[in-house]
């Protein structure tokens, strides 16, 4: 077994399963950035918070599970309409305050929100490490071959995350709240003499958004761990996700995800130590030379 | 127009409003840390100060998770006071919080030696609390004992010249040739195909101390280290180090992670089909939290076990052993134990022998050179301070423990070897972490 082990080990493969992981990768940072694309795409508003939020539903979930005797899959579909609810309600509350008084104003806010939420977490739950057990799915995998495997939940997340990006880009173009609220991005006072609420439609981009940024969280807390204090890690690779595929284009956070993913992924390839260098060169890259990012056109 | 400004007006007033009471509030956790603590009279010399430095809240909080209760059972065990430099003394624990920052961790330690005017500082987990804590110590003039680092990055993180150390601060934790005398007899153990040994070490302070340090020792032993590369902690993916470690087909594994990571990487291995059949684990899996948190993927990880209820240790202020200690912590809290609390436990006992043996508890440079030149026995076992590898440096002994399905908690730590340090009881043989 050891011996033939190291025969099986060839090139291609290698390189094969580099994409494939890189891949799945990409459809976890889609899958965060996916709110963040589209708080930023409708009303301009950076969610410094976005990478807590997801912690929270992490623990969310946590305590359902612990709380009820629901099945983890029921908890799940539970969390992410309660978790847009929230979101609805912070919006209304918080947001749409900070929001008339400039975008600066509201970065500031979702700033202190992250410190508040952090600190919150620790304080409930302490600073214990947790992870979501999806029983098989944390370890199960295709095993195609000696050197490439494709596990459930990388294929679940990335398949996730495409289902969500072109299900809000549907929502957008086709039904009349989506349209109202493009509407609404382009132009609030004109759109609100046609019988728009630019605070309700706004706040129902964050609902998205926060039932999106929940989902991400749960498959990465399943994927990985979480802890009061991770929440800014996640943060920085879905706002490079956002950048590199174009700012407020969902189509673009699709793609920046995957390039995203696929360059760390060929870049550990090479050299573990340029893994994250890798990703943060070509978000710089982007910014020097692209900085309309990969798919420009506004589509939210 | 005029309404925006109306609205940023009333936020401001808002906002100080929110930031007076997080004031108020932030001075009234000070208070309650200082209150409740025997000896308010905090300017007569009967009453002998002990400052104490951890991370209780962020990332490094799992570290500090015992601080109260061990702070709570010397108050008790010193109720009465103690005879140090002729006469009855009492003390008083000041604790202060790093919030995981070393920056925090310089000004809490400096608030310590000015304000609170503490006759030595005690500190606790990781680096990142240790240096700062005793670079302080040591500019101000106050004997300081730490613990819970790795000797080579608090002595040569500080800069200490060999042979020479620090004058007013000591440490009692382990280092390299310590990691390597608990991990290297597990591997011997073990039937494997080659002496490959699958290293996942990051590009930090810890991990690098193992790359340079661990694996010499290893390859002294005739393992063979396959680095998987100095990737940045943090990194979300681990398969290229998968594949190395497979391509090599190394069966025995090692590592030094941030925690959250490890969680990632572990994962992930199962998921791609690398099974070692041993890992021995430093810096993660250290607390329960990890194991519970793993799962099933947790049986049988093999870590360094520096403190445990089994060692046959107890106290030097009021004889309680560790069992008793690891007992009592679990009743009153709901707790697990930790290893950590065997550690802070001892710094409280060697700050008392310091006072004790001092001829006068209030002289700086007295205590600091009796801590320097002690030799005792208590809840961390024998600490001599006169043979570590450096002066003012004691050195533990880690055994070699397993995580696995445990009686009274989820997950309990089996101690599986003891080559290290015999007077550690085995408690079960020692099990191949993948079959």
């Amino acid at each position: 077994m050891p011996a033939a082990a190291r025969k099986e080990t060839d090139y291609p493969m290698d390189l094969l399963n580099t994409l494939v992981q890189g891949l799945m990768l990409g459809g976890l940072y889609a899958l965060f950035a996916a709110g963040l694309s589209i708080m930023f795409g409708v009303m301009r508003m950076v969610n410094l918070a976005h990478g807590d939020l997801a912690v929270i539903a992490g623990y969310l979930v946590l305590v359902l599970l612990g709380g009820t005797m629901f099945p983890l899959w029921l908890v799940v579909l539970v969390t992410l309409p309660l978790f847009a609810v929230i979101g609805y309600g912070i919006h209304r509350s918080l947001f749409s305050r900070s929001l008339k008084a400039g975008p600066l104003s509201a970065l500031l806010v979702t700033f202190g929100l992250s410190i508040v939420i952090q600190n919150g977490l620790l304080e409930g739950f302490s600073a214990d490490t947790r992870t979501i057990d999806m029983g098989v799915l944390n370890t199960g995998a295709f095993h195609l071959n000696n050197q490439l495997s494709i596990s459930y939940l990388g294929l679940l997340t990335l398949i996730l995350a495409v289902v969500v990006i072109v299900g809000v880009q549907l929502f957008l173009s086709r039904t009349r709240t989506g349209k109202m609220m493009r509407a609404v991005s382009d132009d609030a006072d004109t759109a609100s003499l046609v019988g728009a609420n630019s605070k309700h439609l706004y706040a129902i981009a964050t609902a998205i958004a926060f039932g999106t940024v929940a989902l991400a969280g749960i498959m990465s807390g399943a994927r990985s761990s979480f802890d009061p204090s991770i929440g800014p890690t996640q943060l920085i690779f879905a706002f490079e996700a956002v950048v590199i595929g174009g700012l407020g284009s969902l189509w673009g956070t699709l793609a920046g995800g995957v390039v995203l993913g696929l360059t760390q992924a060929f870049a550990a390839h090479l050299d573990p130590s340029f893994t994250i260098l890798a990703g943060h060169l070509v978000f710089l890259a982007v910014l020097a030379f692209r900085p309309q990012g990969l798919i420009p056109q506004r589509t939210v | 127009m005029s309404k925006t400004i109306v609205g940023g007006m009333d936020r401001r007033q808002l906002l100080k409003v929110l930031g007076l009471s997080a004031a108020a509030i932030g001075g009234a956790s000070t208070l309650t840390a200082c209150g409740g603590l025997k000896g308010s009279a905090s300017g007569t010399s009967d009453v002998l100060k002990i400052g104490f430095v951890s991370p209780q809240t962020g990332p490094l909080a799992s570290f500090a998770s015992a601080d109260n209760y061990v702070v709570k059972q010397v108050q008790q065990a010193l109720a009465k006071g103690f005879t140090a430099g002729g006469s009855t003394r009492q003390i008083e624990i000041v604790v202060k919080d790093t919030q995981s920052n070393s920056t925090r961790a310089t000004a809490v330690t400096k608030e310590l030696i000015t304000q609170d005017q503490v006759d030595i500082v005690v500190g606790s987990g990781t680096p990142d609390t240790t240096n700062p804590v005793a670079d302080q110590c040591e500019a101000s003039g106050v004997p300081n004992i730490t613990t819970i680092a790795p000797w080579e990055a608090w002595f040569h993180g500080r800069s200490g010249v060999s042979g020479e150390g620090f004058k007013y601060t000591t440490l009692f934790f382990f280092g390299m040739q310590e990691f390597a005398d608990c991990f290297t007899p597990m591997w011997k153990r073990m039937d494997v195909a080659n002496q490959n040994v699958a290293a996942l070490w990051p590009d930090d302070t810890d991990a690098n101390a193992f790359r340079k340090g661990l694996t010499p020792l290893a390859e002294a032993q005739g393992f063979k280290m396959i680095d998987g590369g100095a990737f940045q902690n943090g990194a979300s993916d681990y398969s290229s180090q998968i594949a190395k470690f497979k391509a090599e087909n190394a069966e025995l594994f090692t590592c030094t992670p941030i925690p959250p990571d490890f969680q990632t990487f572990w994962k992930q291995a199962a998921q791609q089909d690398y099974r070692p059949k041993l890992a021995t684990v430093a810096k993660v899996m250290l607390f329960p939290s990890e194991a519970e948190a793993l799962g099933k993927l947790s049986n049988n990880i093999a870590t360094d076990i520096w403190w445990s209820p089994y060692h046959p240790y107890k106290s030097s202020l009021d004889g309680t052993t560790a069992q008793q200690l690891a007992d009592g912590f679990a009743e009153e809290t709901g707790n697990q134990w930790t290893q950590a609390l065997g550690s802070v436990y001892s710094l409280f006992e060697l700050a008392v022998e310091g006072f004790k043996q001092a001829s006068d508890p209030k002289d700086r440079d007295d205590v600091a050179d009796k801590l320097r030149n002690m030799n005792t026995v208590g809840m961390s076992g024998p600490l001599d301070f006169t043979k570590g590898p450096e002066p003012g440096i004691a050195v533990q002994h880690p055994v070699g423990g397993q995580w696995r399905k445990g009686t009274k908690f989820d997950w309990d730590i089996t101690i599986v070897d003891n080559t290290p340090n015999p007077d550690v009881p085995v408690g079960g043989d020692l099990e191949a972490t993948n079959a």
